[in-house]
């Protein structure tokens, strides 16, 4: 069976690229959300095997979603996307439990190996 | 069983355990008294024993035995084998010619019977008691494996590629704190979320977890390229773990391989050019594909060349001893950073030009003790190599403490080439390299026969520039001397900028562009009896690369732009006639025909197939 992936980002082009990078590798994208509080509640709902995360969104930031859905399931298994030169941000997101991040621009290559690393 | 199939890799192996033999004699003589050196000798003449056996090489596994069997005597009281610290080296060398002739052309006929005999000598000479016995086969005592400590320190190094090191950094932390605390962190987390640190961290972790899981756990981290706990334990984990995750590629395959991808990013581009003035919405879809999947595999192979710098280090130790010895110098010779990672490309390049640095550093500016003794410095001269990298670049510098370049030398051979006039009192330091760079020209008074031979200075400099690197020199009379290698991390393909001049297109590496503008003619001043742009009030020094490629022809009219080029704090404004667009270009490097201005750095074929020079950065500004 394949891994279940809930998508967070406010950019649908992001959205889009992601999702294509993981659906080609047979992963299957059960949601999307495009605010923090969104995908707390999409995560609760759904129960993903893996969430890939934005960490700037309107409406309660990637960071902020991190710790809320880690408290509720401390094994939530969180992607970090992040941009060049936000690395404390990273940082955070890393102390509020997120697992493994990628930085943008993807490598496909790269986003897997994350992926792999994080579903184990 | 046919044995040729595994002669390369027993050849490679080989290497290896005997480079460690070497590694760990010039530490024994560093420490004497020491036991570890001794027995990872003992450990590396042990392996190549085995492998040398089971190629069926007799007398390489002979001597090897018998050595192992002196060294085994010696673990117990290393001191004592001080005086055939020089028998070792030797036997080392000769196992190692030994291996490459026996691979040729089967059974070696070296005869070792004279070393051996030495080594019987030798033997006896240390035998910590008066009566001893060789030791049967297996009866070498197991070395102890420590009691597991309550705190154990582990050492990661983040691969110095990786983007954000400092939070692929946090991310192995977290992964360790799953089995016990943290702490005696270093550097600070403070100083790893500013990614102040060159990749390496360590840290102290409680508890009795399996050292196997906790490294496990560590290199889940991704991007991690060493992790090891305490000394002895953590070498037998990372070895069986780094065996299963690692093949042998033969080098030659990798470079064929990055030959066709070369090819590949420049068909690309064309095929981008083609795609994008196409009507076809499918073409353009698949040239994107294919576009995407070549910079993935580009990445791949460039990762798959990245070697880590130890691998030529590695020799450099025995060079400046043996030199050092020679002269009749005390040198200590210091390295660092040597997991610091580089193309295999340039690697193998900066071999040659580094050892003659090397020489340069021992022969011309260590003096000889008492010439140290005299001037108040400590009668052991310094010599250091240190490798270190950012995102982009490679920094390798060799520094010495001895005697600094003789400016006055050096003054009035810029003189007489005329790159300084007469009166001149001093030369510049950006004018200091150009000289010593002159080909021919020496500082020793005599040529000797050490720094004498091989590349010159000029040929060092050339050789990296055309690899892209920048070279800098520092130096202070009676105090030493600093050269500094400024080497891009990866060579092969770049970014460049195309320019057009009269008929022909350039290539300029975007690594030495600040921005591109268009150039006034109506704003130049003179600077220093130079053309200078006057661009937002600061004045830049103008190459108007028309006229020093010597291009006649007439120029279209319209607009010149102008490419800012900046190396360190310089800048220059090179004007061209037009700009054609960026692309990524395969640096072939080439030896420059007589004649060629020095100015370019090597050459490329553009995504139609044309061919261009590539501009050098360093020699205009």
């Amino acid at each position: 069976m394949s891994h279940t992936v809930l998508v967070c980002d406010d950019a649908i082009f992001m959205r889009t690229m992601i999702s294509d990078i993981l659906a080609q590798a047979g992963f299957e994208i059960i949601g999307e959300a495009e605010t923090g509080r969104e995908a707390v509640e999409k995560y609760r709902q759904l129960k993903p095997d893996l969430v890939t995360m934005d960490i700037v969104m309107p409406d309660m930031g990637g960071i902020e979603a991190v710790r809320e859905i880690c408290k509720g399931d401390p094994d939530a298994k969180v992607l970090m996307c992040s941009a060049m030169g936000q690395q404390a941000l990273v940082v955070e997101a890393i102390q509020a439990g997120a697992k493994d991040f990628v930085v943008k621009p993807f490598q496909p290559s790269r986003v897997l190996e994350a992926v792999q690393r994080v579903i184990g | 069983m046919d044995l040729s199939r595994y002669a390369a890799l027993f050849v490679t192996e080989s290497r290896e355990q005997l480079g460690a033999c070497g590694q760990a004699l010039l530490e024994w003589e560093r420490r004497p008294t020491a036991t570890e050196p001794v027995v990872t000798l003992f450990r590396a003449m042990h392996t190549f024993k085995g492998m040398a056996a089971a190629m069926g090489y007799a007398n390489l596994t002979e001597l090897a035995h018998r050595t192992e069997t002196v060294l085994d005597l010696l673990r117990s009281d290393p001191s004592s084998g001080r005086e055939i610290a020089d028998l070792f080296f030797r036997i080392v060398d000769a196992l190692e010619q030994g291996a490459g002739v026996a691979v040729d052309g089967g059974d070696p006929k070296l005869d070792f019977a004279p070393l051996l005999a030495e080594l019987d000598e030798a033997s006896v000479a240390t035998a910590p008691t008066g009566s001893w016995a060789i030791p049967v086969a297996g009866a070498i005592p197991p070395v102890a494996t420590p009691p597991v400590a309550a705190s154990r320190l582990i050492q990661v190094v983040v691969a110095p590629g990786a983007t954000m090191r400092g939070a692929r950094a946090m991310l192995a932390l977290r992964k360790a704190e799953a089995f016990g605390a943290v702490s005696a962190l270093r550097p600070s987390l403070a100083a790893l979320e500013q990614e102040e640190f060159d990749g390496r961290f360590s840290f102290q972790l409680a508890g009795s977890a399996a050292a196997a899981q906790i490294l496990a756990a560590v290199r889940s981290a991704g991007d991690i390229v060493e992790a090891s706990i305490d000394a002895a334990e953590a070498e037998r984990v990372t070895e069986a773990a780094g065996r299963g995750r690692q093949i042998r590629i033969d080098l030659r395959r990798l470079d064929a391989l990055m030959g066709h991808v070369g090819e590949l990013v420049v068909a690309r581009a064309r095929l981008m050019e083609l795609a994008e003035t196409s009507p076809e919405p499918e073409l353009r879809a698949v040239a994107s594909r294919i576009a995407r999947v070549t910079a993935d595999l580009h990445g791949e192979v460039v990762q798959a060349r990245m070697t880590p710098v130890w691998q030529v280090f590695d020799r450099f130790p025995r060079v400046v001893r043996d030199l050092a010895r020679q002269l009749g110098k005390r040198v200590r010779f210091e390295v660092e950073g040597e997991e610091t990672q580089l193309d295999r490309a340039i690697l193998d390049d900066i071999g040659e030009p580094l050892i003659h640095l090397l020489r340069n550093a021992v022969d011309h500016g260590i003096e000889l003790p008492a010439e140290r003794a005299r001037q108040g410095k400590p009668e052991e001269g310094q010599v250091r190599l240190s490798a270190a990298s950012d995102r982009t670049t490679v920094l390798i510098r060799v520094s010495d403490d001895g005697r600094g370049v003789d400016r006055s030398k050096v003054l009035a051979e810029a003189v007489q080439a005329g790159l300084l006039p007469a009166e001149a009192g001093e030369v510049p330091d950006e004018l200091l390299l150009r000289v010593l760079g002159r080909p021919g020209f020496t500082t020793a008074a005599r040529l000797s026969d050490v720094s004498g031979r091989g590349m010159g200075m000029d040929a060092v400099i050339s050789r990296l520039r055309g690899l892209g690197g920048v070279v800098e020199i520092e130096t202070r009379m009676g105090q030493g001397t600093t050269f500094t290698l400024r080497l891009p991390m990866t060579l092969a393909i770049v970014r460049a900028l195309v320019a057009r001049v009269g008929d022909e297109r350039y290539a300029i590496p975007l690594a030495g562009i600040a921005e591109t503008v268009e150039f006034h003619p109506d704003r130049v001043a003179a600077l220093e009896g130079r053309e200078a742009f006057v661009l937002r009030e600061r004045l830049i020094p103008t190459v108007r690369l028309r006229e020093r490629l010597g291009v006649t022809g007439p120029r279209q009219p319209g607009r010149q732009p102008a490419v800012i080029m900046q190396v360190g704090e310089r800048r220059v404004a090179v004007v061209v006639d037009a700009l054609v667009g960026q692309q990524e270009i395969v640096v072939e490097p080439f030896d420059a025909p007589q004649g060629t201005l020095p100015v370019f750095s090597g050459a490329t074929i553009l995504g139609d197939g044309t061919p261009a020079l590539i501009v050098d950065p360093a020699a205009l500004v």
